[in-house]
């Protein structure tokens, strides 16, 4: 599961590589993954997302250089290089990352270069943002700042 | 685009200024600027067009520029190109990527 074979054989085992999980992800919040992502693995960015499963609740600080997928709900701040929070996922608190997904519920301040809020989508809190997208029905309140 | 013959409309080309404030029964077509409070049906701003003023109406599109104030009591466009400042009121948004919005941001 650790050693994915991935076509970049040669990065496969070196400790440099920066999107080998074991040096930057909190251990507590990987869970493992549904069938969804295993099937698509010719998709572009080859990085394991770590995962919010649905039901789970997270209290403190997340710090990610990969991707994080939020189903379940976190407490506190969110540092990761992007972020994709799930119709079911809510983020109570500072969330900072390069690209910014939002299909559930942000409660707390959003600080990205791309943003995109699905039409489900709830945020509720002061957002900075170089490049933003709000589909039809996303229900936003706050203050915005382009960068 | 909206004809510039339609009853009720308010057609503003590019290169006109317009001070005031103006009641619009129904569409308000801005390419030039308009300074002033513009309350219409429908508002729609083209991507030369600027509104420096409120701004009230039921569903509003925007090309160009609105500045200060924008309460859109239906639907409010901001296209690619289009710049939106101040505090807004929405009842249903949609952003183009490269819309940029600064301001405050209610829900009605």
């Amino acid at each position: 599961m650790f050693s994915k074979k991935s076509n970049e054989s040669e990065e496969n085992s070196s400790e440099n590589s920066q999107n080998q999980y074991p040096e930057f992800t909190p251990e507590p919040v990987v869970e493992s993954e549904p069938a969804a992502y295993e099937g698509s693995s010719n998709r572009i960015n080859p990085t394991k997302p770590s995962i919010i499963s649905e039901g789970f609740e997270f209290v403190g600080t997340i710090t990610s250089d990969g991707v994080l997928n939020i189903s379940g709900v976190i407490k506190g701040k969110v540092t990761a290089k992007s972020v994709l929070i799930d119709s079911t996922g809510l983020v109570e608190g500072e969330l900072f990352s390069d690209q910014v997904m939002v299909k559930g519920k942000v409660l707390g301040d959003i600080n990205c270069d791309e943003l995109n809020i699905g039409p489900l989508a709830e945020v509720d809190g002061s957002v900075s943002y170089d490049s933003v997208h709000i589909q039809r029905g996303g229900k936003i309140k706050g203050h915005f700042i382009k960068k | 685009m909206v004809e510039a013959n339609q009853s009720g409309c308010l057609f503003v080309g590019e290169g006109v200024v317009l001070k005031g404030n103006f009641a619009v029964p129904d569409i308000a077509s801005v390419s030039g600027v308009v300074e002033g409070d513009l309350s219409a049906k429908q508002v729609i701003v083209e991507s030369t067009g600027l509104i420096r003023g409120k701004v009230t109406a039921e569903s509003v599109d925007i090309r160009g520029e609105v500045a200060e104030h924008l309460t859109a009591s239906r639907s409010l466009i901001i296209r690619s190109s289009g710049k939106v400042g101040g505090s807004v009121h929405y009842a249903e948004i949609e952003i183009e990527k490269g819309g940029t919005l600064h301001g405050d941001l209610h829900l009605i």
